[in-house]
């Protein structure tokens, strides 16, 4: 076989129970039909990981997979994917972080490792080009992110060593634990630091003194140049470097689409005084970015705690809205501190502010009263109590154990609000209201993992200009927020471009919100680094096949058109306030125009033989037929 | 007096994108290890350090040299290396009081910053301004030997400082 250039080249199998570890050799199937990090583990999830394994079982597996650009001085993309059937939402579970972890993996030898059956006791893993250990971590089982990743690194004695590690709350079952990259990076939507912990590993370390090499010198240095140029000329390249993601905030109470008080307005008049602006202005002392990346949008904070000083890195717009709007709180430092224990705790910010703002919705509305939530005065903005309930989620104590199996699983448990819990395929919903961002809505109905965005980020949508709906999509509407028609093309589009982007693990700050990735800078960089000549058009077919195959898993899983859903006070409640009043989401014409832009049937949902076939997954056709499960023509 | 490299690590976001260039530009593959730059970064108290050589007039390295393959050179104020003259047996790794020397693994040499010639890629590519040519000679203190190493311990010198310019108290 020729080299293949990019990829370390090998896949590493780790058997808990007996401790056993096997390498694979990454094959150019492999590398050509699935590309790396989300496109390998759904590939080995569907042929590893039937229906009939529970999420908490020993036999559902974990995978951590990086792409062939990790490791490379390809600006923004060395990122990793986490997936393994969801504890949470019983599907697909997959998240994906920044940091430098897929990087030291890949000079450690490894694009893919996949953790199998349970450890008999709390281990870490200490993985090298050498040698995998299996080390004890009784120790430091119980401890918080931080503090356990302080000791492995100190055991270790060594301070470049990469570490991926779960909190107390995915130890406790809590069942949306993340797993945390560099301590605040974590992918932690789907639950797959719960699923971690389940196998008793409370991390995986990596260090390697290996080297990527790509094919051809020349041509990557030239694209490298040209996207450098790109991004340092974009007129993102600021507001993202100074202020990252959190300038969403300010933005989104424009437009009206923040999840304000539990998604019942779109905008707030405090908008200012919890945003990426106020941070930036008051808090920010320095950048800091994952693993080669010309965007640094990471920002270290200072703020006041209890008469202390807190040091603190991140926040993202899902953790800042999500601790500030949708829980109605207006005071930043409060805010701050939330969001730095639940890091510390190791939950998914996104699912927590779900739980907790649907507690309060019920609260404020008399639906539970202090008898349900143990004395907890769950009132708009109380952030005393917020902390309180983090704690007790993440310790499954008092009312906080009825919060930490979901807002779906509390909703059937307390026999009230389900109407109210907001969700998709049992994930929480993101921080943006879908009745303000059309296109988005429909993203969040079809996504993989439930309710998400970056699935399909359309990010194009905002730009409100009908000649670019005209020119990619045929259809003006397309890239018009509030538009409907040509958003099933859209969808579909993007869709495809985020597999490839999560398979190469690229960070969507370049790919989505940039837009400076499509096809043919797709094809040209994979051929450049890996030696393998895919086209354009080819590369469309590669995430349109990691798009399918992902939907084939859910068709197993039982998935059909009626879970592409969304909540229904998006359906049927007109928005009050705002840009974006008197708006609702019509899904069922967009879900139409979908399926037929993806070749699935219109009905049911399920991909058509033809699609499956013309994208090479015969023997995904043949499963699906094993199970009885129809297929149309 | 000749060109010196600076770093104002204040700016510095950890990308490792000079790293990975460096070694591009010597190596001919991306890595880290292979780097003649080094990048020390602590996540827990948010440090991101370049560690630079720092051309130290007493060139410790050179003394510990038994070949002399390494020396301070007079004109340009700057420690280099002769490659022909190294026999690889990393006396100068030990010798370097900031960690900073490093073995390529493959050739056996010592990773020591060439300056790339005048135009240094870390500093082309660097994203942030943290990397800059200057004539100013200034050197950082040499720190203690740490548990971590003592490229750790010099970043963490220079990290502690910046931290309680911004009021932060470490114990």
């Amino acid at each position: 076989m020729s080299k293949l250039y990019g990829y370390a080249g090998r896949i590493l199998r780790i058997n808990l129970e007996r401790r056993e570890v096997k390498f694979e050799e990454v094959t150019k199937e492999l590398a050509a039909g699935y590309i790396g990090g989300r496109g390998f583990n759904i590939r080995k999830l569907y042929d590893e990981v039937p229906p009939e394994v529970h999420p908490l079982s020993p036999d559902n597996k974990l995978m951590i997979s990086t792409g062939p650009i990790a490791g490379t001085g390809f600006p923004l993309g060395a990122r990793v994917n986490v997936s393994g059937k969801s504890p949470l939402t019983g599907i697909l579970g997959d998240s994906n972080a920044g940091g430098h972890f897929g990087a030291e993996m890949k000079y450690a030898g490894f694009d893919q490792i996949i953790l199998e059956g349970k450890s008999r006791k709390p281990i870490y893993l200490y993985i090298t080009e050498k040698s995998v250990e299996f080390r004890d971590a009784e120790g430091i089982w119980g401890k918080t992110v931080s503090k356990a990743l302080d000791e492995i690194i100190r055991e270790i004695g060594d301070h470049r060593v990469q570490v991926g590690i779960v909190g107390p709350a995915s130890e406790n079952g809590v069942l949306f634990g993340g797993v945390f990259f560099n301590r605040v990076r974590p992918a932690a939507r789907t639950g797959m630091g719960t699923l971690m912990a389940s196998k008793n590993v409370k991390a995986v370390a990596v260090r390697g003194d290996g080297y990527v090499e790509v094919a051809d010198q020349n041509k990557f240095e030239k694209i490298v140049d040209e996207i450098e140029k790109e991004v340092f000329s974009h007129e993102q390249f600021w507001p993202r470097r100074i202020m990252g993601t959190t300038r969403i905030l300010l933005a989104g109470n424009r437009i009206g689409m923040l999840p304000a008080y539990h998604f019942s307005r779109g905008e707030v008049d405090f908008a200012y005084d919890v945003s990426g602006e106020k941070l930036a202005v008051k808090h920010n002392v320095k950048v800091r970015g994952c693993f080669s990346c010309v965007v640094p949008c990471s920002r270290v904070y200072v703020y006041h705690k209890d008469g202390e000083i807190v040091v603190n890195e991140g926040l993202e717009y899902e953790a800042l809205a999500g601790m500030t709007v949708r829980i109605g709180n207006r005071d930043l430092e409060k805010a701050l501190a939330a969001v730095d224990l639940l890091n510390e705790l190791g939950m998914d910010v996104i699912t927590t502010s779900e739980v907790i703002s649907w507690a309060m919705e019920l609260y404020e509305r008399g639906l539970i009263s202090l008898a349900d939530t143990d004395g907890l005065r769950l009132n708009w903005g109380n952030m005393e109590a917020v902390i309180e309930l983090i704690k007790q989620i993440a310790k499954k104590d008092g009312f906080g154990k009825l919060l930490s199996e979901g807002v779906v699983k509390a909703a059937e448990k307390l026999r009230k609000g389900m109407e109210l819990a907001f969700h998709v395929k049992r994930l929480e919903m993101i921080q943006a209201d879908p009745r303000a961002l059309k296109g988005y809505g429909l993203g969040f109905a079809v996504a993989s993992r439930g309710a998400d965005h970056l699935r399909s980020e359309p990010f194009i949508e905002l730009s409100d200009d009908p000649k670019i709906g005209m020119e990619m999509f045929g259809e003006p509407e397309a890239t018009i927020r509030l538009g409907i028609r040509g958003k099933g093309r859209l969808v579909a589009y993007y869709e495809n471009i985020c597999a490839l982007v999560d398979s190469l693990e690229v960070c969507k700050n370049l790919a989505e919100n940039m837009n400076i990735l499509n096809y043919e800078k797709i094809s040209e960089l994979f051929t450049a680094v890996t030696g393998i000549s895919l086209s354009p058009r080819e590369i469309e077919e590669t995430g349109e096949r990691i798009v399918n195959l992902e939907r084939a898993y859910l068709v197993r899983e039982g998935i059909r058109r009626k879970d592409d859903s969304l909540p229904s006070r998006f359906l049927k409640e007109p928005m009050k306030v705002g840009k974006s009043k008197g708006q609702v989401i019509e899904l069922e014409r967009m879900l139409d125009e979908y399926y037929a832009a993806r070749n699935w049937d219109v009905n049911t949902g399920i991909p058509r033989e033809s699609t499956l076939l013309r994208l090479g997954l015969a023997d995904v056709v043949e499963d699906l037929k094993r199970r009885k499960i129809e297929l149309f023509s | 007096m000749g060109l010196r490299l600076e770093v104002d690590f204040s700016k510095c976001s950890g990308c490792k994108y000079c790293e990975l260039w460096c070694s591009f530009k010597h190596e001919g593959f991306f890595s880290s290890t292979f780097s003649r730059i080094k990048i020390i970064k602590d996540d827990l108290r948010e440090i991101d350090f370049p560690l630079i050589c720092q051309n130290c007039e007493d060139a410790p390295c050179s003394k510990s040299c038994p070949t002399k393959a390494l020396y301070f050179d007079e004109k340009e104020k700057k420690v280099k290396l002769d490659e022909f003259l190294c026999i690889g047996c990393g006396s100068c790794i030990d010798a370097c009081p900031y960690g900073y020397l490093s073995m390529n693994p493959l050739k056996l040499k010592p990773l020591l910053c060439d300056l790339c010639g005048g135009q240094p890629e870390c500093v082309k590519r660097c994203p942030t301004g943290a990397l800059f040519l200057t004539s100013r000679d200034q050197q950082i203190e040499k720190p203690q030997k740490h548990e971590l190493g003592k490229d750790y311990a010099t970043a963490l010198a220079a990290g502690l400082r910046l931290r309680s310019k911004w009021g932060i108290r470490d114990v």
